[in-house]
């Protein structure tokens, strides 16, 4: 399959608005100015848990500028699910647009829309609410514990259970030579997109509501806003313009429903634009998640039986709560034979900022655990990780093809070993350890003595779409212009991972034409056919496999009207470069000569338009090797060298493949090592700001290099598989690994920052 | 109030009104539409309003307007030449160093500081330069490669 040689597939692609980015041309939603447009501001709890008694917006309205104030008492309190995925997908609802009872520190209470964003700003402030506090729970323990209180009525703190498993776990435990338990605990981090949630809502006289947002779902968005203001979807129009990077935050509901409430009452168009702060409390945080994993293995390595126990929490209000926990359920099965797992997860509502979605959905947390017992396990037993690891690995032999396809976590793993240089690496530390004046140059130094070296490495997986969950979708569009262009229309959105620019290089593949003869309209829920919304890798896999199918269905039709042109059977004719037909026989015509003759002879447009949906679930996978140096004094880690090797069947366009995997790097990075929401006992988060929570700069990033195993057997477009949430999955375990090696510490939670070195040396004295 | 009058990208404006805790960045993105500048953070810890002031990199969101009176303001959209992508923009299209984009109009503005008074810089000189500037997109490795290609192009045009 693969050895067809490709014009545009497996090439590096920029995205395609590239330009207009790098001269900030591009309009992103906060950029965008309507006539008489409003600013919005909303007035966030305080309070972890209380009841509003009142809300005194008198002094407010004062203020000139002021033009509407929207409450709960003015506002539709239809409750929702700010995760919904399609029209009747059946979550429980629990939020609102504005709370009468605030459930954590962030929580909308109001919001007020002026003439400019200072005076909204001031009015924000001259509100006054009254409050009857309630107790709060800020942890999973006390919301789970005896008689807390509940936070929702139709719910409760501890929700349901999911539980999966494959043979005989308790008769796997009873047949293992050793058994191992330990519990894990992951941080809250936020997803950090550079923009900030912002939304424009503008409702007309004519009664219909057009949103542009940022968001990454905006059919499920169109979905909540009709259900919330009792609208009917002919008057709902969700728009999204170029999205400065989401990473799952910007799938729920967030900004939509109060700049709407606000437009409605003012019939203005108002933006409502999230500061930093507001993004990181108010939007989406990555689950934190306590994992009791327990793996029974045999003498000679082979796992015999494991037990995830997982508890996430999933903060104030049901979003994707069942959804996270239920995506890593699967995940724990996927990288190894493992011949009995069982698994149970459940979230728990407690007050503090919601999560939901955000790159990995569970794998970053189950895996985390899963990687990191096992170098503990390798440790303990005196085995070599390597040994353990190909001895468990599932390949491509042994498994069933038709579920699984070809997973290659072993050959990602072997090459990663021959890119990092795993062995030479292990026989430095040997040498270094026995010829105590060391080899290494570095190590001769004094000041350096304090230093210590590591190695470690993680495996990690993820899915491509939702195939098993529920409907996997998306319907598309490709016409063709008078001069033999396209015009894509499509309704995903483009979050900087190349999405479209992907999807124009497989049209243009088979259509024989170049990147550039293809535009795309993104999604806008009044022209682009449905989709389901981009998360849960589906981009490539989902719908590059749709347009795979729509390039298809145009070139049936071009070869058709050249048929009828040529007066040639079909089978004497085939596409050339560029958007040209031609026949055996020698006769040739460009598209556009041919849509001439179309709309001339036959009176026909030449559109084509497919829906797909995808059958198949396929897995991902990833090896990440890093070497770090771990300063004892000043408990600072530094990465010296990282390696990467992704299965993604068959790489589509391999500078976004690159970029995500370094971005997704990027992002385990601070998960391991530094970024975590901290929270203090009134629930209000701590470092509110970009100065407090720290992401990876630049000179902190280690040098990194980057292989793709390409053995493409998968149902993808051409065997390609997904690269942007696996990414992230394996980083941060292979750092832990690492810090764990350097120092001999066996650690249970992240991030490993001074705090967390330092605990761990009191733990271990 | 007398209006302030700024300089940005060789032009001339005249702004009415402007109050003293008013920010360059709220200048340029609501009251003159230049929208090139981002506002990630509106606390200097982001980098996404970078913009130069007498060629130096500074954040917008954090710099008040009347300060830059008689100085010269360079934003993104006055870093190409009438249409003509500056080296940096081609390397930053061309090495895949823009994702979602949100970041790389301070990227290039804190770059082209950088290159202005170092035009050989290492691999840890540019990074360094850059650590005011986050990017969520791409770890920073292709923004470095783009920057250290972007060097490359523009000596060569020098010395031809
Ligand atoms: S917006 Fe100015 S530094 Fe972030
Ligand atoms: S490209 Fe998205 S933040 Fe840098």
């Amino acid at each position: 399959m693969n050895n067809k040689e490709w014009r545009l597939i497996g090439s590096g692609v920029p995205i395609f608005d590239a330009k207009n980015k790098v001269t900030g041309k591009t309009r992103y939603t906060g950029d965008i100015k309507l006539p008489h447009m409003l600013y919005g501001k909303l007035v966030l709890s305080d309070k972890a848990h209380a009841r509003v008694l009142s809300i005194d917006t008198s002094e407010a309205e004062k203020l000139e500028g002021v033009r509407a104030i929207a409450t709960p008492f003015n506002t539709s309190s239809k409750k929702y699910n700010s995760a919904l995925r399609f029209v009747d997908h059946d979550i429980p609802k629990t939020e609102t647009i504005f709370s009468q009872t605030v459930r954590f520190v962030g929580d909308r209470i109001c919001a007020v829309a002026a003439v400019d964003q200072k005076t909204a700003d001031k009015a924000a402030k001259l509100i006054r609410v009254e409050y009857e506090e309630l107790p709060a729970v800020l942890s999973i323990e006390e919301a789970m514990a005896e008689g807390a209180i509940q936070l929702h009525d139709n719910v409760s703190n501890h929700l349901n259970e999911i539980k999966v498993s494959v043979g005989d776990v308790e008769k796997g435990f009873r047949e293992a030579d050793f058994i191992f338990e330990d519990e894990y605990e992951t941080p809250i981090v936020s997803p950090m997109a550079m923009e900030n949630h912002v939304s424009i809502a503008d409702f007309d006289d004519e009664g219909k509501l057009t949103v542009y947002s940022s968001t990454q779902n905006s059919f499920a968005i169109r979905n909540i806003l009709s259900d919330v203001f009792d609208l009917p979807q002919s008057k709902v129009r969700v728009i999204k313009p170029t999205l400065g990077g989401a990473f799952g935050s910007k799938i729920p509901a967030v900004l939509e429903g109060p700049a709407a409430a606000l437009s409605m009452m003012t019939r203005q168009p108002v933006m409502l634009n999230f500061t930093r702060k507001e993004t990181l409390v108010a939007s989406r945080t990555r689950h934190g998640a306590k994992i009791r994993l327990k793996t029974g293995i045999n003498k000679d390595g082979t796992i015999v039986a494991q037990a995830y126990d997982v508890l996430t929490n999933t903060g104030a209000y049901v979003g994707s709560a069942y959804n996270v926990v239920g995506a890593m359920s699967h995940k724990v099965f996927k990288s190894y034979r493992i011949p009995n797992i069982s698994y149970t997860g459940a979230a728990v509502l407690t007050n503090l900022p919601i999560a939901g979605a955000m790159r990995g959905y569970g794998s970053p947390q189950a895996i985390f655990a899963q990687q990191r017992q096992l170098h503990a396990i390798a440790k303990r037993l005196d085995m070599d990780i390597v040994t353990l690891q190909r001895k468990n690995l599932v390949t491509p032999e042994t498994v069933d093809p038709v579920k699984m396809g070809s997973p290659r976590p072993l050959d990602c793993m072997e090459r990663g070993m021959e890119l990092f240089g795993w062995e030479d690496k292990l026989k430095w530390k040997e040498n270094k350890n026995t010829i105590n004046n060391g080899t290494d140059k570095q190590e001769q130094t004094d000041s350096r003595r304090n230093v210590k070296r590591g190695v470690g490495f993680a495996i990690g997986c993820h899915g491509n779409g939702v195939y098993g969950a529920h409907r996997d979708f998306i319907g598309l569009r490709l016409k063709m212009n008078d001069d033999g262009t396209f015009v894509l229309e499509t309704g995903t959105h483009d979050m900087g991972n190349s999405l479209i620019t992907s999807q124009m290089m497989i049209v243009a593949e088979e259509l024989q034409a170049q990147v550039n003869d293809i535009s795309a309209v993104e999604a806008d829920t009044d022209l682009t056919p449905w989709n389901l919304g981009d998360y849960s890798s589906r981009g490539i896999f989902v719908t590059g496999s749709a347009c795979l199918k729509l390039a298809y269905a145009m070139k049936d039709l071009i070869i058709e009207m050249a048929s009828a042109m040529f007066q040639e059977p079909v089978e004497n004719l085939s596409l050339v470069p560029y958007r040209k037909v031609r026949s055996t026989l020698g006769k040739e015509a460009s598209f556009q000569e041919i849509f001439v003759y179309a709309q001339r002879e036959h009176e026909t447009d030449m559109l084509a338009q497919v829906s797909f949906g995808s059958l198949a679930a396929r897995t991902s996978f990833g090896a990440h090797f890093v070497q770090v140096e771990v300063d004892t004094q000043t408990k600072e880690v530094h990465l010296l060298d990282y390696v990467a090797v992704h299965d993604v069947g068959k790489a589509i366009n391999r500078m976004s493949l690159e970029g995500q995997l370094e971005g997704g790097i990027q992002m385990g990075l601070g998960y391991a090592l530094s970024e975590q929401m901290t929270f203090d006992d009134q629930g209000r988060l701590i470092n509110n700001n970009l100065k407090k929570y720290k992401m990876f700069t630049a000179s902190m990033m280690p040098e990194i290099k980057i292989d793709f195993v390409e053995e493409g057997d998968s149902p993808g477009p051409y065997g390609g598989k997904s690269i942007g949430e696996c990414a992230t999955v394996p980083v941060a375990p292979a750092v832990v690994n690492a810090v764990a090696d350097a120092l001999g510490y066996d650690f249970h939670t992240m991030p490993i920052d001074v705090e967390g070195i330092k605990l761990m040396e009191t733990l271990e004295s | 109030m007398e209006p302030l009058i700024l300089n940005i990208n060789h032009r001339n404006y005249q702004i009415f009104q402007v109050e003293k805790n008013e920010t360059l960045l709220s200048v340029l993105r609501y009251r003159l539409d230049i929208t090139g500048p981002k506002e990630g953070c509106s606390t200097g810890d982001c980098g996404a309003c970078k913009v130069l002031l007498d060629g130096v990199a500074v954040n917008a969101c954090t710099t008040l307007a009347h300060r830059c009176a008689g100085k010269t303001i360079i934003t993104i959209e006055g870093i190409a030449d009438a249409g003509n992508l500056h080296p940096l923009q081609t390397a930053f299209v061309e090495k895949g160093a823009v994702q979602c984009g949100f970041c790389t109009p301070g990227m290039i503005i804190s770059a082209k500081a950088l290159l202005d008074v170092n035009p050989k810089p290492s691999r840890d000189e540019i990074r360094k330069a850059l650590d005011n500037n986050l990017c969520r997109c791409t770890g920073y490795v292709k923004i470095v490669d783009a920057i250290e290609e972007a060097a490359e192009m523009m000596r060569k045009d020098d010395h031809e």
